[in-house]
């Protein structure tokens, strides 16, 4: 086990060094014969399934060693040429029996269409050419939906490469259903198809592959000797597109970027040129700024954290936040903010605190190489984004790091930002009022516990997924699992909501609890690091212990697994009266609490709203 | 070894799991199991891309050891 594990991070730096297409490849080949058994912490394993229409061993080659890059353990499977109907379709074929937790469809058009589709085509109306457009719309979505159906998994289905060669040349756009129209709608219909489906997503291939130019998205060669679909080049392309979505799923998006100031968020130097004399403004030089800014504000407006961290007097910057004419970051759009003289990780490790986030959900922005190795070096955890040189290619450089994915956008994204700033006059009033009791009385608490919600649903799934420091478990279960756990009788998912005189923090807590005879069992127990230190969590076990005891339950058992990031949920069972802790083999310590002699009560400061 | 043979064995040291100095000109498809009809198709189109080259489907199948790969190669040079 210990030589396998070596020889894996062996094999994995040298594809880290070099991430080509072959290295991939080799890698993949060689891990494999290593033969590894699958892993003892279940939580790192994952089993993906590539199936489709043509040779898709070299896009999975690259899925998996990317997974692995990640520091999970994939089993992949791939699909025969051609069989993804067969597999997809009956139960008993090896792929659905490998209960796969992501399933690539990877279905090319052509192979759909008709031989004869290309050539006909000029000569086809448009009734002939919707009927088409409808079969193989049909044939990717019933595959879908046949999966989405049959197993749990998270299934990723490729749309259609919208083709640049048009028999019909520039009078394309001129037929009522042109080809590349025939594809595109096709593509729309896809995408609308799977809109309000929570476990379909349908990846964007074609745009993928206009990104890098489609022209080189095929090489013919291995085309036409072996099927495969894609050329070296593009081959890891497409398999980064399918990682971002297991990184959603898996609690490894990014969440906070941290940005320097000066030579990043604007040209020069404030402490040097002044107000007047930094580059910021709607011309070049200046405007590439300002247009980077922008595409910072578009992430903080759907949910991703700013912070700054900047070694300058603070009067000096953060009179450019509040008063330069064309700055478009103000204070209130960053959670927190370090400007200072200390060294930037000891600023980064504050700022993790302060937000309440771990390091290895930091993106660090900032243009000096010397800081960035600091950091690197520092703090390995933190993603140092290598800006280049000129500050023109920032923006793009932003908008190409992909790392910030969750599968949907929930209404606690989009206001995730002024909640911060509820966060910071909250810690205000904290630092005024005299003792903690006072702050919290003050703060008009109120919580609604309930069993979630199918409006809620997609956000505890997602809080589920993500939330690493406040979680007892780490139990990843995907939007199947938990609405088994919803239709179950034996087993309880519940969603807590949050408000404060600061504001709405929508829904931030779940727990599962099953039902054991006698017992109840807290299966899951977490709450975003957005609520802690306000004793939410004590009125969230109330409620728990409350339905357990209705119920006629005898003990409530709170289950506990200990990772890298949760000790701050460590003593959570401890310090609410449960006791008799035992550890089982896989890790798992049970804390008990036997309801005839003990309770929890609702903390005074919390109003309980009910709905 | 040539510059040549030297950007054959990198090619080769990947697609076949090998360490380049267990690389032989007589090393044969039949006889070494990674060398399979995929590892055979990564190996050629490897090849085609790195010499800017492209065999005829004859060729490729034809191609039995290290040593032919390279006299094919040498013809097209």
């Amino acid at each position: 086990m210990g030589d396998n594990d070596k020889a894996i991070s062996d094999l994995l730096e040298t594809v880290r060094e070099n991430p080509s297409y072959l290295g991939y490849w080799s890698v993949f080949k060689k891990i494999e014969r290593l033969e590894i058994p699958p892993p003892e912490d279940e939580t790192q394993l994952i089993r993906v399934a590539v199936i489709g229409s043509s040779t898709l061993e070299p896009v999975a080659a690259c899925l998996d060693v990317m997974i692995r890059l990640e520091g999970l353990h994939p089993q992949t499977f791939i699909g025969g040429f051609n069989t993804f109907r067969q597999e997809a379709l009956d139960p008993m074929s090896p792929f659905r029996q490998l209960d796969p937790d992501v399933v690539v469809l990877a279905v090319d058009a052509w192979s759909l269409l008709d031989q004869l589709f290309l050539s006909s085509f000029p000569r086809m109306n448009d009734k002939e050419r919707k009927s088409s457009q409808k079969e193989i719309v049909k044939a990717v979505s019933a595959v879908a939906k046949e999966l989405e159906k049959s197993t749990s998994a998270l299934v990723l289905v490729n749309n259609f490469i919208v083709p640049v060669f048009s028999p019909l040349g520039v009078a394309d756009s001129k037929q009522q259903l042109g080809i590349r129209d025939f594809f595109a709608d096709a593509n729309r219909a896809l995408a609308e198809e799977f809109r309000t489906s929570n476990r379909v997503h349908v990846v964007d291939l074609d745009s993928t592959a206009a990104a890098f130019g489609k022209d080189r998205v095929v090489n013919w060669n291995t085309m036409y000797r072996g099927s495969i679909p894609f050329s070296e080049e593009f081959t890891p392309v497409v398999a980064e597109g399918y990682l971002r979505y297991i990184r959603a799923i898996r609690g490894l998006a990014k969440k906070c970027i941290v940005l320097d100031l000066d030579n990043t968020l604007w040209g020069g130097i404030i402490g040097e040129d002044g107000m007047e004399g930094i580059k910021l403004g709607n011309t070049s030089p200046g405007i590439e700024y300002v247009d980077f800014q922008r595409v910072l504000l578009s992430l903080y407006n759907r949910g991703i954290i700013l912070a700054v961290n900047s070694k300058n007097n603070f009067e000096d910057a953060i009179k450019v936040l509040r008063e330069h004419p064309y700055q478009v970051l103000r204070e209130e759009h960053f959670a927190a903010l370090r400007i200072n003289w200390q060294n930037k990780p000891t600023n980064l490790i504050e700022l993790a605190e302060e937000i309440n986030i771990g390091l290895d959900s930091i993106v660090f922005i900032d243009d000096s190489p010397v800081e960035r190795e600091q950091v690197r070096q520092t703090l390995p955890e933190v993603l140092v984004v290598d800006l280049p040189e000129n500050p023109r290619l920032y923006r793009q450089t932003l908008e190409n790091l992909d790392v910030f994915d969750v599968l949907s956008l929930t209404k606690e994204d989009m206001a995730r930002g002024e909640m911060y700033v509820g966060k910071r006059k909250r810690a205000e009033l904290e630092r005024d009022a005299g003792s903690l009791d006072d702050f919290l009385k003050t703060l008009d608490l109120k919580v609604l516990i309930q069993p979630v919600s199918d409006f809620d649903t997609p956000r505890v799934v997602q809080l589920i997924g993500k939330t690493n420091q406040f979680n007892l478990t780490t139990r990843r279960y995907t939007d199947a699992q938990v609405q088994q756990f919803r239709d179950s009788e034996d087993s309880t998912v519940y969603s807590m909501a949050v408000t404060d005189k600061f504001g709405d923090e929508g829904v931030v807590g779940v727990a599962i609890v099953k039902a054991n005879n006698g017992d109840r069992i807290i299966d899951s127990f977490l709450m975003s690091c957005r609520v802690i230190g306000r004793s939410v969590e004590t009125a969230f076990l109330a409620r728990i212990i409350a339905d357990a005891r209705a119920a006629g339950a005898s003990r409530v058992i709170g289950e506990y697994i200990p990772t890298k990031k949760n000790p701050p949920a460590s003593d959570l069972y401890e310090r609410h009266g449960f006791g008799m802790p035992t550890t089982d083999e896989a890790g798992v310590t049970s804390w008990i609490l036997n309801l005839d002699e003990q309770t929890v009560e609702i903390p005074e400061w919390i109003e309980v709203r009910e709905e | 070894m040539t510059e040549i043979d030297d950007r054959i064995a990198e090619i080769v040291s990947l697609v076949l799991l090998l360490d380049k100095d267990e690389i032989s000109d007589d090393l044969k498809r039949k006889d070494y199991e990674p060398w399979d009809s995929m590892a055979h198709l990564l190996l050629i189109s490897e090849v085609e891309s790195r010499f800017n080259i492209f065999f005829d489907d004859d060729e490729v199948v034809d191609i039995w050891t290290i040593g032919d790969l390279k006299k094919v190669l040498a013809s097209k040079l």
